[in-house]
């Protein structure tokens, strides 16, 4: 507890439980949890913690909340309660969801009139639609419809001291006042609370097959991978998966049923010798399965889109050459997930090694998990930004206190 | 006017011929699209580089004097006028493509390039950069950015922003940054994200990543005509609901068409309300979305359906779309441009409104939409030769735009709020959302000298002043389509 005034644990709970009802507040491990019922709640903690420079921590269902720098909050402000599709006017393609809502559970509604979000985070029945904003996450359908940048049209977020703020709007075009739901998207929580988000809506891809072909190693692939988004094609998506002597290349394609023989036709001209063939819908959880081994390091990679075939080569070469296994899952834009096991020095080593190799071209490197045993000596982000001092007046600006996630991001912002 | 001393510190930055302080040669640069406010500036400099920006901006901020940042000037809320004795930045110069990298498909520019110039530079390879605001055959890449531009296209395409991965800015204090990279989810705050349709407040581009499009296998076009724009409006939300994302959907009204007709004889059919729908993709895909377009047409009532047969024919027909604005003088001696957002769905329902509120005191109001996104310019005409009648034509388009709050949308879709809607953004967000708006620009200019008193709404006007419009010295002399 970082409480700077003489506050006790017990007083704390008093008056959490006083805002959000008795059943919704309790000690948990060293912090208080709390549930706020709607954004007037959260902004009622938030000014109790910003007045006691009490560390908060939103969170959802928690499955990125080892993301970050760990963070030792006071008071985690749960916001699994606020999990309704507020309003879904489908005619408009838009809908407003509360941030507590599962991923899956929006979807499932949406579906009812045939559309979508069009984003695939991680563990959707779990995730919450405010973890996966407040983390950037996003899967292999970024390659056709954008990320959260782009499908979210609006917002409402609490800030520390308590003001609840309406950003963008409900219509897809609007060039009204600051984008700030776009400064809330990725930020980690460190700003404000994100209570409630507006999207814009796609139709669910009624029709749609995946095409799989494999090699040992991505070098046959690279000249098709290439071909293929140099074509005019548009696919869904289109992912790399490599380990070990093994590599697929993946491609999704949504069509009108009568024009997809058309596309299978012109895929498989675009392979040429390389054999395609039809594979599951399955193939699409690779990324997530890269999470499903516990004590495993695990990175997201940003990289140019001519780099995926050769650094997962690379990666690939290294992990035979350091005798330590790697399974990495490349969406074709240039966002990589690289899961490995090993020592804290081969770790370390790999990251370095990447960032550097990466940093001519603008590319990242983020340890989104790390196991506990690595976790002293890896700095997870890596940012070496000019606008670093930026970002750190923006924080100022917003939550002078640092009560929300303090030290989370990027340079312990 | 700006102390001596600082116009020699801005010489010694971009040189004796990028400095300008002659009273008529200022004078160009006193408006941009928006011609009924004019601010003489205290001077122009025309930098050729970053490093210059740099040194403009320093002297700036040492003297905290106002700056604005500038390219072609065919913004039409005012977002480049001048500060009253200020400082222009004229990025005109700062016109070079510096990197094409089409297997990663980017291009860095710097801001002054012009936007259709993106597309002619990789066209040969088979892209194009989607932005399309019709003015693009001048406007700037750093005007786009500015205003996060949009177009006839961004219904598929999306914006500038969208189109944006990184960008070198020199902040208000004289600082060069980077904002995001042209890989995606560069660690930290999105940063482009804000930045991109900032309008000039938050810094000056100096260097633009742009991420650059396949073109598309094939384009149809077609041309439904209809009873009445409300008939047009239905079936927009039919194809969109029928899971169809065209490239374009665009709505004009008879007096639209007639004024378009007038200016660039584009063999419009005379209806009520004229629907354009553009598809593009894989050429099977969109011969059968456009069966099922064309379906949906003729059971909303359309009288006559025409399909573009060839490349010259959709050139035309997207002529007298893009001259719908600058046509209106064939029909009206003046005439207000505005620019509202509604939900899709309320189409009808306003458009039916703003035909009444019109009738109420007598004016005409053409219309001419991005039905697609919901995106209205209506056109209030007026004849300010009859006492009184500019003032009611004022009052109107500012009422319409409110009308388009009060249906759940938004005041601009894409021209920016600027000096032109400074209140009307007061209108639409409440004190709290400013408020927090103001956080970000106070992070980037804490002295309030980057493109200062635009955007936000000032408490001590009490009123808003949409402009009537008057063309841009570009446009009268043929060079510019306003849009």
């Amino acid at each position: 507890m970082t409480a700077a005034t003489a506050i006790t644990q017990q007083d704390c709970l008093a008056r959490l439980a006083s805002i959000a009802g008795r059943e919704n507040a309790h000690f948990a491990d060293d912090a208080i949890a709390v549930a706020a019922a709607d954004a007037h709640q959260v902004a009622e903690i938030l000014r109790f913690a910003n007045s006691n420079s009490i560390a908060v921590t939103p969170s959802g269902s928690g499955t990125k909340l080892g993301w970050g720098n760990p963070v030792a909050p006071g008071i985690r402000l749960d916001l699994k309660r606020m999990n309704t599709l507020r309003e879904h006017p489908w005619q408009d393609m838009t809908c407003t969801v509360e941030a507590g809502c599962t991923w899956a559970a929006m979807q499932t509604e949406l579906a009812r009139h045939g559309q979508m979000v069009a984003l695939d985070p991680l563990w959707p029945a779990r995730a919450t639609v405010g973890g996966v904003v407040a983390t950037n996450d996003s899967g292999a359908l970024r390659l056709k419809y954008g990320g959260l940048r782009d499908l979210i049209i609006g917002m409402t977020a609490v800030l520390a001291d308590g003001t609840i703020a309406k950003t963008g709007g409900k219509v897809v075009k609007n060039v009204a006042g600051y984008d700030l739901h776009k400064l809330m998207t990725g930020s980690f929580g460190t700003l404000g609370v994100v209570t409630e988000v507006n999207f814009r809506l796609h139709p669910v891809e009624v029709h749609a097959r995946t095409w799989t072909a494999v090699a040992p190693d991505p070098t046959p692939l690279a000249a098709p991978l290439r071909a293929l988004l140099d074509s005019q094609m548009t696919p869904s998506a289109v992912q790399l998966r490599a380990r070990k002597q093994e590599c697929a290349l993946d491609i999704r394609i949504a069509a009108l049923p009568a024009c997809m023989d058309i596309h299978a036709a012109n895929l498989r001209n675009i392979f040429g010798q390389i054999e395609l063939n039809e594979s599951s819908e399955a193939a699409w959880q690779a990324r997530e399965e890269l999470f499903e081994t516990k004590g495993r390091l695990v990175l997201k990679v940003s990289l140019l889109p001519v780099d995926v075939c050769p650094v997962s080569l690379e990666l690939q070469q290294w992990a035979a050459r350091e005798k330590i296994e790697i399974d990495l899952v490349s969406q074709a834009t240039g966002l990589m997930t690289v899961a490995l096991s090993g020592s804290l020095e081969k770790a370390i080593a790999l990251i370095e090694h990447l960032r550097a190799r990466l940093r001519g071209s603008g590319g990242s490197v983020i340890a989104l998990r790390i196991p506990e045993p690595l976790r002293a000596g890896l700095e997870p982000w890596g940012c070496d930004s000019n606008a670093l001092p930026l970002m750190r007046e923006i924080k100022r600006r917003f939550d002078p206190n640092r009560i929300l996630n303090p030290g989370r991001f990027v340079g312990n912002i | 006017m700006l102390p001596q001393r600082a116009i020699d510190e801005l010489r010694a930055a971009v040189g004796a011929d990028g400095l300008i302080t002659g009273q008529s040669q200022l004078q160009t640069y006193e408006c941009d699209g928006l011609t009924n406010f004019r601010v003489l500036p205290g001077a122009v400099v025309l930098p050729r580089n970053a490093a210059e920006v740099q040194a403009i901006v320093s002297v700036c901020a040492r003297h905290k004097i106002p700056f604005v940042s500038r390219g072609a000037g065919t913004g039409l809320s005012g977002g480049a006028l001048p500060a009253a004795g200020g400082v222009v930045i004229g990025l005109a110069r700062m016109n070079r493509i510096l990197e094409v990298d089409i297997a990663n498909r980017f291009v860095v520019v710097e801001p002054g390039v012009i936007n259709s110039h993106v597309t002619q530079r990789v066209a040969a390879q088979g892209y194009f950069y989607a932005p399309d605001p019709s003015s693009q055959s001048v406007c700037t890449i750093g005007g786009n950015v500015a205003e996060n531009s949009g177009g006839a296209h961004c219904l598929k395409y999306g914006f500038t922003v969208t189109h944006t991965l990184a960008l070198e800015v020199v902040l208000p204090s004289g600082e060069l940054v980077q904002l995001g990279s042209p890989t995606l989810d560069a660690p930290g705050y999105d940063l482009p994200g804000v930045f991109v349709g900032s309008e000039g407040t938050l810094g000056v581009a100096t260097k633009i990543t742009l991420r650059i499009v396949k073109r598309p296998e094939v384009v149809q076009t077609l041309l439904a005509a209809f009873d009445s724009p409300q008939a047009a409006g239905q079936t927009v939300s039919d194809i969109i609901a029928a899971g169809m994302l065209p490239s374009a959907l665009e709505i004009m009204d008879a007096l639209a068409i007639e004024a378009a007709e007038a200016a660039v004889h584009a063999h419009y059919p005379v209806c009520g309300g004229l629907l354009l729908v553009e598809l593009d993709g894989p050429s099977s895909e969109v011969e059968a979305l456009m069966r099922e377009a064309l379906a949906i047409c003729r059971n909303n009532g359309a009288r006559q359906i025409r399909v573009a047969q060839s490349d010259q024919e959709r050139a035309l027909v997207w002529k007298g779309r893009k001259a719908a604005f600058a046509a209106m003088g064939r029909i009206s001696p003046n005439y207000i441009v505005q620019d509202g957002v509604i939900p899709r769905t309320a189409l009808p329902r306003v458009l039916s409104e703003i035909q009444r509120m019109a009738s109420a005191v007598n004016l005409r109001v053409a219309n001419v939409f991005h039905a697609g996104d919901g995106n209205l310019h209506p056109l209030v005409l007026y004849d300010r030769a009859i006492a009184g009648q500019e003032e009611i034509a004022l009052d109107l388009s500012y009422r319409i735009l409110h009308l388009c709050v009060d249906n759940g949308g938004s005041i601009t879709g894409e021209h920016g709020v600027g000096k032109e809607k400074q209140q009307a953004l007061g209108y639409m967000f409440s004190e709290p959302d400013l408020q927090t708006m103001q956080l970000v620009r106070c992070a980037f200019d804490p002295e309030n000298i980057s493109n200062p008193d635009k955007v936000f709404p000032r408490p001590r006007l009490c009123a808003d002043k949409p402009g009537p419009y008057t063309p841009h010295p570009l446009e009268t002399a043929g060079i510019a389509e306003i849009f």
